[in-house]
């Protein structure tokens, strides 16, 4: 198994410039933890009461002249009472087509404390399928927010546990096509025990032939009473031959429980649209103005302020139709 | 003096439903007109056609705007060209602040004039003027465009926003219906402000009182997609007594 580039870039969380320039040989850097190197998994632990001061920033990057098949693994752990903030970013550096398993764990121990950004943003040769198995223990609490802003075929496979109780667990998506783009999202989530609480919020916007693809299942088991589990899947067409296929589904075997979903496929608003023009709006500024009003409820989750504004304008300029990618960040990935 | 604004013979549609069945009307600059009618008459019709929406069709007639073809233009070049409608049912629009939106529509109006952009604190300092000249409070700057805000809050952020626009045609559909005394005081005082001899207004009504803040030259009154009565000001009050069935039956 070839495992892809990883950087570590300590000043992200104040300036999100990457010191460390993209190495030749592989290379890993660490915080309060282990790495194994060599044909491991990638593996990061943040120990028992570790309170990650910066953000860890992982890219993987595809560049040509490598297999165009790979697999690789990467393992997060986070142990009691720890503090994590890691974004991970997925890029292609060119057009050749490219397929990508990526088998990801997370597990936060008791009491830990995560944000977890996944950032892809690939050409439309790349193929990227990945799959998620997360664990929450008891009083653990994850904040998780992809972005799929750009890529041929993404499928994000997200298999949640939450096996202790009071675990808290938001997950928060944002998926963008536009060509002949497929975003396929699969979260099948489990509360396993009583007075668990999770929330889901995913929305697309789909333009000329896109696809997208959500199915959400929440699932109670009998013995997990009082539980909170809410989700909510909205798509935005743009396009008279984009498509959005949402199926939510709810298994509940408990009785004392709040559980909810939605799901909506809509367009842009008219009336809206329409007042804005009256204003002087361009009808093209009105509809990015509505566009970003609508991906904002998702990139809001995230709770850096720099990193928030840099993925926002991220998605704004993909929303233009320009080319995105992060000024000051290294080879402009990201 | 040329007319700012010249509708002539208008016909307007939506779908198979004429709605305007000839509509003639002459503003020059300065001017002030009030336009009444009752419940269906059209009004709103009217306002919609000139600001440039597609849901009605205009199936004959001509507008002028300053000589050009209003009819041709799409909305958002009548609003750089100088119109501004202060909607009846102003819209609300989620998660586009209040100061984003109004930055926006400055900022392309400022664009099209070949103006530079305004520095953050001049923009800052005029909206906090403008915003002052309807009393409405800064809090609403950071809120979504007309999101919770009450039927009165948001005929003051219409008058807001044409305060920031500064047009020189503003029609006004019932800016009026839904205020209290005090906030119908406090934007008819917001409009007068904004009163100049070059500049025009039709104000859409159906209550005398706001005539008695905005003064108008003439008062027309619409009837199923036609104006069957102009006259001046006095004619407010007689609809305010009698209603309209004597003008009506007088034209049938
Ligand atoms: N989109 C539409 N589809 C069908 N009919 C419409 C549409 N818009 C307006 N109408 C009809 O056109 C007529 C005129 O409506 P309009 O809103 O212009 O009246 P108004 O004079 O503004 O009335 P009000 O005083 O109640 O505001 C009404 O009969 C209304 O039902
Ligand atoms: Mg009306």
């Amino acid at each position: 198994m070839t495992k892809p580039d990883f950087i570590y870039a300590p000043s992200l969380k104040k300036e999100f410039r990457c010191k460390v320039p993209l190495p030749d040989t592989r290379q890993l850097f660490v915080v309060n933890g282990t790495v194994q190197g060599g044909g491991a998994p990638l593996d990061i632990r943040i120990g028992e009461g570790e309170r990650m001061e910066r953000m860890l920033q992982i890219i993987d990057v595809r560049d040509s002249g490598r297999s165009n098949e790979l697999s690789y693994c990467e393992n997060f752990n986070f142990g009691k009472g720890a503090l994590g903030r890691i974004v991970k970013c997925s890029h292609t550096f060119s057009l050749d087509s490219f397929r990508t398993k990526e088998k990801v764990t997370i597990s936060l121990g008791e009491d830990s404390d995560v944000e977890f950004i996944v950032m892809q943003n690939e050409h439309n040769g790349a193929e990227h399928d990945t799959s998620y198995e997360i664990k929450l223990e008891s009083g653990a609490r994850l904040n998780m927010v992809f972005l799929s802003l750009h890529g041929g075929v993404v499928r994000n496979n997200v298999k949640v546990s939450l096996c202790g109780p009071h675990a808290d667990c938001n997950l928060s998506g944002l998926y963008l096509t536009d060509g002949e783009q497929l975003m396929d999202y699969s979260v099948d989530l489990v509360h396993e025990v009583p007075e668990c609480r999770s929330a889901q919020m995913f929305k697309g916007v789909l333009d000329d032939r896109g696809v997208a693809h959500f199915n959400g299942l929440i699932k109670v088991v009998p013995d997990a009473q009082k539980t909170e589990a809410f989700q909510a899947n909205h798509n935005l067409l743009l396009s008279d031959s984009s498509r959005a296929y949402s199926k939510p589904q709810l298994e509940i075997y408990a009785d004392d429980v709040k559980c909810s979903h939605g799901a909506t496929v809509g367009r842009l608003n008219e009336d809206e649209l329409f007042y804005m023009r009256t204003r002087g709006i361009p009808v093209r500024e009105a509809r990015l103005l509505q566009q970003m009003a609508f991906a904002n409820e998702v990139l809001e989750k995230i709770s850096s302020r720099e990193l928030r504004e840099r993925m926002a304008s991220l998605t704004e300029k993909r929303l233009r139709g320009e080319f995105a990618h992060c000024r000051n960040c290294s080879r402009n990935c990201c | 003096m040329d007319a700012m604004l010249k509708i002539t013979d208008l016909h307007a549609s939506v779908g198979e439903k004429e709605i305007l069945k000839g509509i003639n009307l002459e503003i020059r600059p300065g001017e002030v007109h009030a336009i009444m009618g009752p419940n269906g008459s059209g009004k709103s019709t009217l306002s919609a056609v000139l600001a440039g929406k597609e849901t009605f069709t205009v199936t004959s007639g001509e507008i002028l705007f300053e000589g050009r073809d209003l009819l041709a233009m799409s909305p958002e070049e009548r609003s750089w060209a100088g119109v501004f409608l202060g909607f009846q049912y102003p819209v609300e629009i989620p998660g586009v602040s209040n100061v984003n939106f109004i930055k926006a529509a400055v900022a392309e109006h400022r664009a099209q004039r070949g103006l530079p952009a305004l520095s953050a604190a001049e923009f800052l300092k005029q909206m906090r003027e403008k915003m002052a000249y309807v009393e409405m409070d800064s809090s609403f700057s950071s809120r979504g465009v007309n999101v919770g805000f009450s039927g009165g809050e948001k005929k003051r952020n219409e008058i807001f926003q044409m305060a920031m626009l500064d047009p020189k045609l503003a029609i006004l559909d019932e800016t009026d219906s839904g205020l209290d005394v005090d906030a119908l005081r406090i934007v008819a005082t917001g409009v007068n402000r904004m009163k100049r001899p070059d500049n025009a207004a039709i104000v859409i009504t159906h209550y005398q009182r706001l005539l008695d803040y905005i003064i108008p030259d003439v008062i027309h009154v619409l009837y199923k997609g036609r104006i069957i009565m102009t006259a001046g000001k006095e004619l407010a009050l007689e609809i305010e007594k009698k209603g309209y069935d004597w003008i009506i039956n007088d034209k049938a």
